[in-house]
């Protein structure tokens, strides 16, 4: 079964009188379970992708499915409970907060719930994720108190905190070395292995060559999709 | 989101910019400060004119000659002179009010009552060497029953002090330690208008009142004003009566009224009851102290701004924050609300302290020139004001907030 089917998405974006197209006719199907790679050179439409996935951004036009949602046609609190249940987002830039401990950057997800957990499970859980990224006894430093790849693993564990089907990751390992980023690598193929359904977004092809499936894009169009 | 969640961020958020925290609220401080204070004046100032004017008893009613439409400009409840300079203004020419006037009242008014005649006219009062000015009132026992006059030091005029036309006086306190400066003035003489009276006691003091104080006056038996004065024959300038019962001043006006009109044959005279000027008084200073709240509340208002203002910045500060909580599923909602509780928070903090810093200040400062009063309810106004300025002026910069991009959000640097 499908669990995310892009059909004909474009983008376009309007700059004074020039209209440019991000995305010119993107389809593909994710199945469950699946470790796609979506790659491509940068300006060729994988960030804008990697938003409309993310359900972050709306496509000028096209079919978006994910699960029994035709996300395409949802409005922005939909929207928002969908990015709340059933995406976990792993960024570049790690977006934590840097005001909370690391413990509460996890936890912040539970804040926007509609699915109400008790105080305690919820912190249960948060400590269960941070003992999984192997971060059980930083749970109260800060964001600035840890390493890149320290701060990449709490937002991996936030990411998790909804036990979401999909982990959407934009270039995790962008601003990482090399050993920081095996580890980061390391936790996705185990939360693949888990069941979880894996798409990475990256310019680099020894990670490419890693995943079930890579999805080449460029110039906004799909270009290859193959299977390793 | 909770709102316990909501108000832990809010006061997080607020502390972790304390001095701009701070400065935002002292607007807010200053305007709530404001409000109270000029409120608190003005209660203080109606609490003491209606305090000033109730001392003579809530229950008496004033009768003078001719006729007046302006219940509030003629009147003078306490009979001080600036008070019968008014209402003689008012008197058409030949209409007076006659001790004969007052007996035909008193033989027919059903309901209890306590007549109290009165005359006035200014005097100088001298002993030995020390001369000073005051008011002498011509007046019957009753009059200290009335006007809530007590004795201090000696005894009232008597019922044979005013028949027998004696000169003996009552003087009030100022006069007392005016001219008797180390001695009790009771069986003393002193002089009034050149001509020897025998003080026969002091009356208490009563502080400043409406109109002129029994404490600059020397009360004298009512006859000797036509006797030695130069007043007319029986005339009287002004009566008190007081209704024993205070509830039915209203029937015994009516009452008075009727009666008077019937020996008059036309309407040359005016009652007026404190009930009625109380309600008068009460209505303009009520007036006064909104438009001193008015103007405090312009001091609000920027305050008002200045959150705003801060609350712009904040949220331009947190476009990432916002981002990633939209990232992570906050609704438009959630946002609203998370700086809707700052913006509030901010200013409802800001009015505590306001309130805090009026009643230090009104205590220890502005009650030395003038009353206050702070109430219950210009307390309540100003938390409801600081509530009702954080929203108003938190809605914008919380929907600014609220209606970002979640991608542009991100994406800000």
């Amino acid at each position: 079964m499908n669990l995310i089917e892009f059909s004909d998405i474009r983008k376009a974006y309007t700059i004074g009188s020039v209209t440019i197209d991000a995305l010119a006719g993107v389809s593909f199907d994710i199945g469950e379970h699946e470790f796609v790679a979506i790659m491509g050179p940068s300006g060729s439409g994988k960030s804008t992708l990697m938003h409309i996935l993310g359900c972050l951004d709306t496509p000028t036009s096209g079919t978006y499915r994910l699960e029994d949602h035709n996300v395409s046609e949802l409005r922005s609190n939909d929207l928002a409970h969908i990015r709340n249940r059933d995406i976990g987002f792993v960024f570049q830039a790690y977006n934590l907060l840097p005001h909370l401990s690391a413990l509460e950057n996890v936890l912040l997800p539970c804040t926007y719930s509609t699915h109400v957990m008790s105080g305690r499970d919820e912190r249960a859980r948060g400590h269960e994720l941070m003992e999984r990224v192997g971060l059980k006894d930083r749970m109260y430093n800060r964001p600035v108190e840890m390493s890149g790849g320290e701060q990449q693993r709490v937002a991996i564990a936030r990411a998790l905190m909804m036990d979401p089907p999909v982990i959407l990751a934009d270039e995790p390992t962008g601003n990482l070395n090399s050993k920081g980023a095996r580890e980061i690598l390391d936790i996705m193929k185990d939360l693949h292995a888990d069941g979880k359904t894996i798409v990475y977004v990256t310019h680099d092809d020894t990670i490419g060559a890693q995943a079930e499936r890579v999805i080449r894009i460029q110039d906004g169009r799909v270009v290859a999709d193959e299977r390793n | 989101m909770d709102l316990r969640d909501s108000f832990r961020n809010a006061t997080r958020a607020i502390w972790a910019a304390k001095m701009r925290s701070f400065l935002t609220m002292l607007g807010i401080i200053i305007g709530i400060a404001a409000v109270v204070m000029l409120m608190a004046v003005g209660n203080g100032t109606k609490q003491s004119i209606l305090s000033r004017m109730q001392s003579s008893g809530s229950g008496n009613l004033y009768l003078t000659a001719g006729a007046r439409s302006n219940v509030l400009m003629g009147g003078n409840p306490e009979g001080g002179a600036g008070g019968f300079a008014a209402s003689r203004a008012g008197v058409s020419s030949g209409a007076e009010i006659t001790t004969q006037d007052l007996t035909y009242i008193e033989a027919r008014v059903t309901y209890s009552v306590v007549v109290s005649p009165t005359n006035q006219t200014n005097i100088t009062i001298k002993n030995g060497n020390t001369t000073m000015s005051g008011t002498g009132i011509f007046a019957t026992p009753t009059y200290f029953q009335v006007e809530n006059v007590t004795i201090a030091d000696g005894r009232m005029i008597s019922d044979g002090d005013v028949s027998n036309r004696t000169r003996n006086v009552v003087i009030g306190n100022t006069v007392q330690t005016t001219l008797f400066p180390n001695e009790s003035a009771v069986g003393q003489l002193i002089r009034i208008n050149g001509a020897s009276y025998k003080v026969v006691g002091v009356a208490a003091s009563k502080g400043e009142t409406v109109g002129s104080s029994v404490d600059t006056a020397i009360v004298l038996p009512f006859s000797v004003g036509e006797k030695s004065f130069g007043i007319a024959h029986n005339r009287v300038q002004r009566t008190t009566i007081e209704c024993v019962d205070p509830t039915q001043t209203k029937v015994v006006i009516a009452e008075i009224t009727d009666i008077l009109t019937l020996k008059h044959k036309k309407v040359d005279f005016t009652i007026q009851d404190v009930a009625a000027m109380t309600a008068l008084v009460t209505s303009a200073m009520t007036i006064l102290t909104a438009l001193l709240a008015a103007i405090g509340g312009l001091s609000l208002l920027v305050g008002g701004i200045g959150i705003m203002n801060i609350m712009l910045v904040s949220v331009t500060e947190r476009t990432r924050e916002i981002g990633i909580r939209k990232a992570l599923g906050a609704r438009e909602r959630d946002i609203l609300v998370q700086f809707l509780i700052e913006s509030s928070l901010l200013s409802v903090s800001g009015g505590v302290l306001g309130i805090v810093v009026s009643v230090l200040g009104s205590d220890f400062v502005v009650s030395r020139f003038t009353t206050t009063v702070i109430t219950g309810s210009s307390i309540l106004l100003a938390v409801g004001f600081s509530i009702a300025v954080g929203v108003f002026f938190g809605v914008y910069p919380a929907r600014t907030a609220a209606r970002l991009k979640p991608v542009e959000a991100l994406r800000y640097e």
